[in-house]
């Protein structure tokens, strides 16, 4: 053992001592020292599993996920919580999804909040007659194309069927209307809500629209939410490639373009974890294949798009996706030179949501950067070691209660063609369906740690001092008092956009104003010893 | 935690006693008459109703019909009033329904502690009401968090389980003995006996006394079963107030007696499943 | 293009809907109340989404770390109850967060399952999970009664209720319970007690924990907040002095009724009066005169409000927010002459609207109030589409309506989410009041600047 891989050996044991017994025995299966082998073959990884109560965490809960982050960002969706009023409130503008609505008259419900705000005797005698005279008022006052209606946990204590209600008056107004039972309580964090949103939006919405949208290479972007401007910058990136953008989930979109979205030729996953369900259910239903993307980092926005050149095999389109990476990298470049030599070989370490902790790794790469921890707030074991641990993944009591959904051809939708190309593609080598997971692309030695604690990110910032933590809210002003710059990747701080070229060029430069911020050098008075 | 039992009744104190029992035992009118005989020794009552059916007072009240606290909450708002739920009834007896939601919707455990929160608020427990007891009569099993309120700490401190002969009955006051332990080692709730509502089971009282003992408790009465409870109740009375002559008056006047001197209250000891198994063998019951 | 494009003047009833709400639930008022006591740690009992909305939602208020355990809820829990959960907590908590008190707070979820906090604290002493002269306190929060501000005030009251304690001791010091306020108002209130020279108690007390220094070193519980030694003393204090009806009368009246310290109930010292009939209070309640430094303070006001008087008498104001801070607001707002037409909090509680109009005086016949069930920023900015204000008080949410509507934004109050400064400087007190002032012309004068004709753009004011 080498004295470096002997300190985390040592580091990983301080962190876990201070824990109860049983609290430590798990704690000691979710911090991994990062191993890669043959064929990418890394350490088994314990994640999504309960947090246990007491410990200072930075996940958030079912609803969180459902709400909050996928059908958040959508603007003509009237999203009504059926709840106390904090649930609602505390989801209402706070994840920086910005939303372009077509014009001065297209619905944009973005800056609004809904709820019923339930009340003590609404909680005694039942919530439902209260939730549809809401529902009627969401549409006597608003007209909208279709509401979403968010269970809660005392809504899902009491028994309020928020999906009958939404059947009922989705009969009674002639609007879309649909429930999703997202109860706090459900899962072990954000994941389980992703996985219902996902499941709410495939059998109420995708599929509706039975006009084949005009264009040509035609895809969808699954898993992009339009942090900070995130989607702006690919769809313009997308329409000087001359690929035609159906749908993002959900960054900027509107219900309608989730509702063709099933015409796509190829879906495209960002964020694997929050939206791959989408993906296998759509190809399932329609034949669409999936591919992995990384649009965050230039080199892999390069890489994606090439790859999508690829997937389309046509001379034009390629053409027009090098002059659009040659225009970029160049800038991209310079930009590089001047930050390379200022961020070069420092360290950072990333511990949020289910992708971003692997995805900017590529960014602080690109910039000399190394990370030298890193983990995921509510992935799964797939999103560490990649998807081919996928069958050997253990349900347990709390992944059970998430509805799996049973999705067949459609009889008619099925396009035979694509998977048929799918199929010539895959035997050409070309991967589909993959992802390869953050573990086997970081180096040996480093820290791995699902759902980082309190206790365990203060030990990682005071034993290995690193210059930059990128994490959430939450985690941003504790770390910080250490005089370490704290980088919000849920929020991005008030920045971004950080995807594709551009973004990567912003990012270059808010790390270089962190990490070098003149303020980190007058923490001490002059006079203190 | 302290285990001294609870001080004997000397001079003026305030006793908050909740009667639980399996549904349908009888719960509501053994409370009643003896609330009514209670009433009778010249002791102040107050009945809570824990039951979202709202019927722990009917005998009480003559029939009246009482407008339960959740009900009136939800019309009134925060203007209600101690008058608007609490009504006068059989000599000076005061009694409250906390109502809820009819079976199938809602959270009715909620319910118990929203109206139980309401009547402290409104001082219905105060001094100035200068109540000898408070009966909470609840709701047959303790199915979740919001029946086992009115035996929290600083509520009810006595408890009296109904039961019968029957097989089920006793298998319910042994599970409600259990829920006693764990609200016993936070707080100053104990076990003050069984009460048999007699179904004339062969050699039920000297089962329900040998329960009792395993239990560590006491059977503290036995009522017969007599059909005069059921004469007075079709005239919306308590025996004791439709016919006080009747030998049925005269055993819930015992039973009163036998609570207001009540000096034995324990932490009981639930019987493991094959142990009260075993107790109905031998009682003859599973041959 | 307009933020709020489905917002028009037409006021359709609504009976069921919330839109836009002016106030949250009451498990985050508990949560910043309990961060007011020295070395404690706030703890959700509930879900993990309740305290890690919570801790954003104050994080991003304070811009300070904020720390918070939770129960971390599973649909097991949900329906077996959360005792596991709060024992293994409490356990996990103390072993490995070190704090000298846990303070817990129910949620919507807890609550309806009916879990009983003290039966089940009992069972950790039991099981010896809180260490020798280590405490856990709790109050109950269900989401769905009362607001923010009520959880705030629930957590105060449990304060007394475990630990304020009356023995023989002389009672030589007084009690403030300052209410949801900022740290810098907490520390203002400190500053005004001292001038005023009587050794203080003020509780919770936030100051120097959501206000705190950079230096490179964290102290995972930082030096602020009340002690546990004063918590128990406020039981032999000469007098409290509660100050907001919503968020301090409940405390100041369990103390009252626990340990007989006489409790004087104020209204929040906002604006010149507020201020004043706190001042006096305090000095006929302790039998001191008020120090010529204070008064002198105080005439410091009185100067800039008659300064200022050409430039906001007549203004109409829309004020929305908690209870406690509009009560005093529409005072001030009254007293400078300015109009403030519209009082909109979301927290309920029939006492409001009476609470406002007797401030007012009969000043603002125009005044709408409203409150509790669907009063929200949707109606507020209805009301504001049927008729324009010249300027809204209250928190960053407004900046929708003012940026839709063309006006000025003073933000005050719960949650200010875009700016800095709030936590940092008062604006109780006199000097508060002067800067409230400070924020309220340079609001106005700057729109007028930007915006009126060439000609009328003025250098001298």
């Amino acid at each position: 053992m080498s004295p470096e891989s002997a300190s985390i050996e040592a580091l990983k044991e301080e962190m876990t001592a201070i824990y109860p017994k049983k609290v430590a025995k798990k704690r000691n299966d979710q911090i991994m020292i990062n191993e890669v082998g043959e064929e990418d073959a890394v350490p088994e990884i314990k994640a999504n599993t309960r947090t246990a109560p007491g410990i200072i965490t930075q996940r958030g809960c079912c609803y969180a996920g459902c709400k909050g982050v996928v059908l958040g960002p959508t603007r003509d969706i009237v999203n009504l919580v059926h709840g106390p009023i904090g649930c609602s409130f505390y989801a209402w503008l706070t994840r920086r999804n910005q939303t372009r609505p077509p014009s001065e008259e297209s619905e944009n419900f973005m800056n609004y909040m809904f709820s019923t705000d339930l009340q003590d005797d609404e909680i005694i005698f039942g919530g439902e007659k209260k939730l549809a005279e809401a529902i009627r008022e969401v549409y006597d006052i608003f007209q909208p194309k279709a509401i979403g209606v968010f269970s809660t946990c005392p809504v899902g204590l009491i028994g309020d069927d928020v999906h009958a209600v939404s059947r009922q008056m989705s009969e009674e107004l002639g609007i879309n209307i649909f429930g999703f039972s997202c109860e706090g309580y459900k899962g072990v964090s954000q994941s389980a809500g992703h996985h219902i949103a996902n499941n709410q939006l495939f059998k109420h919405v995708i599929g509706n629209g039975q006009e084949v949208p005009e264009g040509e290479f035609k895809i969808n972007l699954l898993g992009e939410y339009n942090i900070g401007g995130d989607a702006f910058v690919l769809e313009d990136i997308f329409e000087r490639c001359g690929i035609t953008l159906l749908s993002t989930f959900s960054g900027n979109s509107s219900i309608a373009q989730f509702e063709s979205s099933h015409h796509a030729d190829l879906n495209l996953v960002m964020c694997h974890r929050s939206i791959n369900y989408i993906a296998e259910m759509i190809e399932e239903k329609y034949g669409t294949p999936w591919f992995k993307v990384n649009f965050i980092g230039a080199e892999g926005t390069a890489k994606s798009l090439r790859k999508i050149a690829e997937y389309f095999d046509d001379d034009g389109l390629r053409e027009r996706v090098e002059t659009v990476i040659a225009e970029e990298m160049a800038k991209v470049e310079a930009a590089q030179k001047v930050y390379r030599p200022k961020l070069e070989g420092k360290t950072a370490m990333l511990f949020v949501g289910g992708s971003r902790a692997h995805h900017y790794q590529d960014l602080f790469s690109e910039i000399g950067m190394e990370t030298i921890s890193a983990g995921y707030e509510f992935a799964h074991r797939d999103d560490y070691e990649g998807r081919k641990v996928l069958p050997n993944i253990k349900m347990d009591a709390d992944s059970r209660n998430i509805e799996e959904l049973t999705v067949s051809k459609d009889p008619e939708g099925y396009r035979e063609d694509r998977a048929e190309y799918k199929k010539a593609k895959e035997d050409e080598g070309f991967e589909f369906s993959d992802y390869k997971g953050m573990m086997p692309e970081m180096k040996d030695g480093t820290l791995v740690i699902d759902d980082i604690s309190e206790h365990e990110t203060e030990l990682l910032l005071k034993r290995l001092k690193p210059d930059i933590f990128c994490a959430g809210i939450k985690e941003k002003y504790g770390v910080q008092k250490f005089g370490i710059p704290c980088k919000q990747l849920h929020s991005y701080d008030y920045g971004g956009p950080y995807a594709g070229f551009a973004g990567a060029i912003n990012f270059y430069e808010d790390i270089d104003r962190m990490v070098n911020a003149s303020v980190w050098k007058h923490l001490k008075a002059p006079w203190a010893g | 935690m302290s285990t001294a039992a609870l001080e004997p009744k000397t001079e003026k104190t305030f006793r908050k006693v909740a009667i639980y029992g399996k549904g349908g035992i009888g719960k509501s009118t053994t409370t009643q008459n003896t609330v009514a005989a209670l009433a009778e020794m010249g002791r102040k009552v107050m009945v809570v109703g824990c039951d979202p059916k709202a019927d722990s007072t009917r005998l009480l009240l003559g029939g009246l019909a009482q407008k339960t606290v959740l009900d009136s909450l939800r019309e009134e708002g925060e203007d209600l009033e101690l008058e608007d739920i609490m009504k006068e009834g059989f000599r000076n007896t005061l009694c409250t329904e906390s109502g809820g939601p009819e079976p199938g919707v809602g959270c009715a455990g909620r319910g118990i502690i929203t109206s139980i929160n309401m009547l402290e608020q409104l001082g219905a427990y105060e001094e100035e009401q200068d109540l000898d007891y408070a009966f909470y009569d609840v709701l047959g099993d303790v199915v979740c968090g919001g029946f086992a309120m009115p035996i929290r700490e600083g509520k009810a401190q006595e408890i009296y389980i109904v039961v019968s002969g029957e097989m089920m009955a006793m298998y319910a006051a042994n599970n409600i003995c259990k829920g006693i332990v764990k609200f016993a080692e936070a707080g100053g709730v104990r076990l003050g006996g069984l009460i048999c509502n007699s179904r004339n089971v062969d050699r039920e009282a000297d089962l329900i006394n040998e329960l009792a003992r395993k239990l560590g408790t006491q059977m503290i009465h036995f009522v017969p079963r007599n059909n005069d409870v059921q004469r007075a109740e079709i005239k919306r009375q308590t025996v004791i107030d439709w016919n006080p002559e009747c030998e049925q008056a005269d055993e819930y006047r015992a039973l009163a007696k036998a609570i207001d001197e009540n000096e034995m209250f324990v932490v009981p000891t639930p019987l493991e499943i094959e142990e009260l198994e075993s107790l109905l063998i031998e009682f003859g019951m599973f041959n | 293009m307009t933020l709020l494009r489905h917002t028009f003047d037409e006021i359709k009833p609504r009976k069921a809907l919330t839109v836009n709400s002016a106030k949250t639930c009451q498990p985050v008022g508990a949560m910043y109340a309990a961060l007011g006591i020295h070395r404690c740690l706030p703890h959700s009992h509930g879900s993990q989404g309740c305290c890690s909305y919570h801790r954003s939602a104050l994080t991003r208020h304070y811009k300070e770390p904020v720390m918070a355990a939770t129960s971390s809820f599973t649909e097991g829990a949900s329906v077996f109850g959360g005792q596991a959960n709060l024992l293994k907590g409490i356990e996990t908590i103390f072993q490995v967060y070190d704090p000298d008190v846990v303070a817990v707070h129910t949620t919507c979820l807890s609550e309806t399952i009916g879990d009983d906090i003290p039966q089940i604290v009992s069972k950790c002493n039991d099981k010896g999970f809180i260490p020798e002269g280590k405490l856990v306190i709790h109050c109950n929060t269900p989401s769905y009664v009362g607001s923010h501000v009520t959880g705030f005030a629930n957590m105060v009251t449990g304060m007394v209720k475990y630990l304020s304690t009356s023995t023989e001791t002389e009672a030589t010091r007084y009690n403030v319970i300052p209410g949801w306020v900022e740290p810098s108002d907490m520390r203002e209130l400190k500053r005004l007690m001292g001038v005023l020279g009587l050794d203080t108690i003020l509780f919770p007390d936030t100051s120097d924990v959501l206000d705190c220094e950079l230096d490179g070193e964290r102290d995972f519980y930082p030096d602020g907040g009340t002690t546990i030694e004063d918590l128990r003393a406020t039981g032999d204090s000469a007098a409290t002095f509660a100050l907001g009806a919503w968020a301090s009368k409940p405390a100041g009246e369990e103390l009252e009724s626990k340990c007989g310290v006489p409790t004087k109930h104020l209204d929040l010292p906002i604006g010149l009066r507020a201020t004043d009939r706190f001042i006096d209070a305090v000095r006929t309640t302790a039998g001191i005169e008020v120090p010529t430094e204070l008064t002198k303070e105080r005439g410091r006001l009185v100067d800039v409000m008659s300064d200022m008087h050409q430039y906001l008498h007549g203004k109409r104001v829309a004020l929305v927010g908690d209870p406690d801070q509009l009560v005093a607001l529409s005072e001030f707002c009254a007293d400078l002459d300015m109009r403030p037409v519209y009082i909109v909090s979301g927290t309920p509680g029939k006492a409001f609207e009476h609470d406002v109009l007797e401030r007012l005086e009969e000043r603002i016949p125009e005044v709408k109030i409203a409150n509790g069930a669907n009063a929200d920023m949707f109606l507020l900015h209805q009301w504001i589409k049927q008729e324009p204000v010249d300027m809204i008080i209250g928190n960053t949410y407004c900046k929708y309506i003012c940026r839709d509507e063309n006006i000025p934004l003073i933000r005050h109050g719960f949650p200010i989410l875009d700016r800095v400064g709030h936590s940092l400087f008062p604006t109780v007190g006199y000097m508060g009041a002067m800067r409230l002032l400070e924020k309220i012309l340079d609001a106005v004068m700057t729109k007028q600047d930007l915006e009126s004709d060439e000609e009328k753009v003025e250098l001298v004011m």
